[in-house]
């Protein structure tokens, strides 16, 4: 079946089938993801749970295209992971995933309006069309009045929705969120959370957040998935 | 990523790292400099060589000899043997006569064809009678620097019945040569009158001229047969006396006299860049053909070893700023780590990655070869300054050593552009390679 006709059929954003990732250290072999298979469906706001060390961040690197499979199958928004080159696989992270980390990862250098900009640039989009855009991204996130500002001058809870927009800014469909919270006081932490949730509900981006604080899941996610030593421990978990 | 984005990010990244960029933009410029500086001093030597050289007037001028010339025997049977042409033998190639004289003025760019003409002849002053050698000296003669330093003038026209002394020979005459100026002397001369096809007879003949000049150096610097004389006249005046000539007594012994023939014909070029085709047209009406042109050929290899060997000590310089921007690209591809990895997480293609490091590189070259190429003038404007100042000292004219063409100016800053990015090929390929998961994760 080919992969289009796959997550057509089964209508999902995310399909894993065995998906698994070996690292090989001296003579041991390390499997960080170890036969995963799961299906998120379109629109869905999911938590990744699990311990540190259990795999989940390797998971995510896998579904979000910067680290690749050693076995298995990824399909996301109908497009197969495994058959991609390096430029293909550049083009899916350009368009089809947005990915926001624990560190924010802004560029230190760049203002938070040249940083929204940077995914616009990769896509060649016009120049015009791209002021307005980030616009419209800052405006969305409530950052349009520290368009000119460095990351260094603003609060943590401002810098990661900064990077909520920069992840958005090509409007994927799906959003790859890697510990968002992990960084930020509680107050902080809410606002961000329920930017994501608000964005999920009103744009119908389909998100997957990696956290280990089961608390923060089961307050804004509404399906789970818990990992431990690169495995699945239960499949697919409704919250609410 | 369009272009203009690459080369607005490489700009923002160059100014991240303002003092280290700078200082390696500057060793570029050091190194455009040098090779600006040396270049355009082989440029302005060979310039300045040409100059003296072209004052002459001798590029603009091909000699033609009939292959039947005494002079060319040798050399012509040597060609013909190596062209295996018909022709061997040089008694069968055409004679240098009018018609040849017409066909070789007719060819594009001549501007004038003169026959050598000199001969030995008496001179009379006086009570003083000498024997010495006459020469035609052309009109052309006139305009450019071939005769240096006349006291008195040059003839009025090419038919008057002029004529200009040589100094030594002047002092035969009299004491102080310049009182010769408006003279009169008288000439004994053989005339060669034509007689039927076959044969020609020789009478004795004399002529009064007016002494208009005296040549203090030997005209075109002594380089050509009719230098080596001691009365000139006016070639057209010089014609129209019907000399006998070396040439006619080369008939005379072949038995075979016939109309007037040349031993060697002057072609003067409006200028010098026909001179190769005419002399390559009338080696094709197989006559012997030779310019200064020719001689000036390994001089000008000379020249083109010399450009040779101080662009490649220019070079160094540059190579040493080759290992420069290679070591500052290297160290900025390990200081943006995380920012490739950024980049790359965003959706930057490996390609992207790669030109934007070139885009760097490029910045670099093109701002060092442009700083370089104006430090390398003014250099070379010191240089000249200085060794003007020397030739002052001797009490020798000023003299441009120095010249910086159009090309060099491009040239330069197109060769620091190419060097830069060839030292960003291993700076690109190294940031393009980066795992974007491990630079993720380095802080």
């Amino acid at each position: 079946m080919s992969a289009e006709a796959w997550s057509k059929e089964t209508g999902a954003a995310i399909e894993a089938r065995g998906a698994s990732r070996y690292y090989t250290m001296g003579e041991t072999t390390v499997r960080a993801v170890d036969d995963v298979s799961f299906t998120i469906a379109r629109g869905e706001f999911t938590a990744l749970l699990g311990p540190s060390g259990s795999g989940k961040s390797t998971l995510l690197n896998l579904l979000a295209g910067l680290d690749r499979l050693s076995a298995g199958r990824i399909v996301v928004a109908g497009r197969d992971l495994r058959t991609m080159d390096s430029e293909a696989l550049a083009r899916y992270r350009r368009l089809t995933v947005g990915m926001i980390f624990q560190s924010f990862n802004l560029v230190p250098t760049m203002t938070l309006a040249d940083n929204i900009e940077l995914p616009l640039r990769f896509a060649e989009t016009p120049r015009t069309e791209r002021r307005e855009r980030v616009l419209e991204l800052l405006t969305n996130v409530g950052l349009a009045h520290r368009a000119s500002h460095k990351p260094t001058e603003l609060s943590g809870g401002e810098q990661q929705r900064g990077a909520i927009a920069r992840a958005l800014a090509n409007r994927p469909s799906v959003l790859l969120a890697d510990e968002p919270t992990g960084n930020l006081d509680s107050r902080n932490g809410q606002e961000v959370m329920t930017l994501m949730r608000e964005l999920n509900e009103k744009m119908n981006v389909t998100v997957l957040m990696v956290t280990h604080d089961p608390a923060l899941a089961a307050r804004y996610a509404r399906k789970s998935l818990h990992m431990a030593d690169g495995k699945l421990v239960a499949p697919v978990e409704a919250l609410r | 990523m369009m272009r203009q984005d690459l080369f607005e990010l490489a700009a923002r990244n160059m100014r991240n790292a303002r003092l280290r960029n700078a200082l390696t933009t500057m060793g570029i410029a050091v190194g455009v400099a040098s090779l600006v500086a040396m270049l355009s001093l082989g440029i302005g030597l060979q310039a300045f060589a040409n100059h003296q050289l072209m004052k002459s007037g001798m590029f603009q001028t091909v000699f033609v000899t009939g292959k039947q010339d005494i002079r060319n025997r040798e050399e012509s049977a040597e060609e013909n043997a190596d062209k295996n042409s018909g022709n061997a033998k040089p008694e069968e190639a055409p004679v240098l006569n009018e018609d040849a004289r017409n066909k070789i003025a007719a060819l594009p760019g001549v501007e004038e064809v003169v026959p050598e003409v000199r001969a030995g002849a008496e001179v009379v002053y006086g009570d003083k009678t000498n024997f010495t050698m006459l020469a035609g000296l052309p009109e052309s003669a006139r305009e450019e620097d071939v005769v240096e330093n006349v006291k008195g003038r040059f003839f009025s026209s090419a038919t008057a019945d002029e004529v200009l002394l040589q100094r030594d020979f002047a002092k035969k005459l009299e004491m102080v040569p310049e009182s010769l100026l408006g003279k009169t002397l008288t000439v004994r001369y053989a005339e060669r009158q034509n007689g039927d096809s076959t044969s020609f007879s020789i009478e004795r003949k004399e002529k009064q001229f007016r002494i208009v000049g005296i040549l203090d150096a030997e005209p075109f610097g002594g380089m050509r047969m009719i230098s080596r004389a001691r009365v000139f006249l006016p070639t057209g005046t010089a014609e129209a006396m019907n000399l006998m000539l070396a040439a006619d007594t080369q008939q005379l012994v072949r038995s075979s006299p016939g109309a007037r023939t040349y031993s060697m014909l002057t072609v003067r070029m409006k200028s010098a860049a026909y001179a190769e085709k005419v002399e390559a047209s009338v080696k094709q009406m197989n006559y012997a053909a030779y310019s200064y042109l020719d001689a000036t050929k390994s001089i000008r290899r000379f020249f083109s070893v010399l450009d040779m060997f101080l662009g490649i000590f220019g070079s160094l310089a540059l190579a040493v700023a080759f290992l420069a921007i290679v070591n500052t690209l290297v160290m900025a591809v390990l200081e943006r780590r995380r920012e490739i990895g950024i980049m790359k997480a965003l959706g930057a293609s490996d390609a992207d990655v790669k030109k934007l490091f070139f885009a760097e590189a490029a910045t670099m070259g093109l701002t060092g070869g442009a700083l370089g190429v104006a430090l390398g003038w003014v250099i070379g404007r010191a240089i000249n300054f200085g060794s003007n100042l020397y030739l002052h000292k001797l009490k020798m004219p000023a003299e441009n050593l120095w010249t910086v063409p159009l090309w060099l100016v491009g040239g330069a800053i197109g060769f620091a552009v190419l060097v830069s990015v060839l030292a960003g090929i291993y700076p690109a390929a190294r940031a393009a390679r980066l795992d974007p998961v491990q630079a993720l994760r380095y802080e």
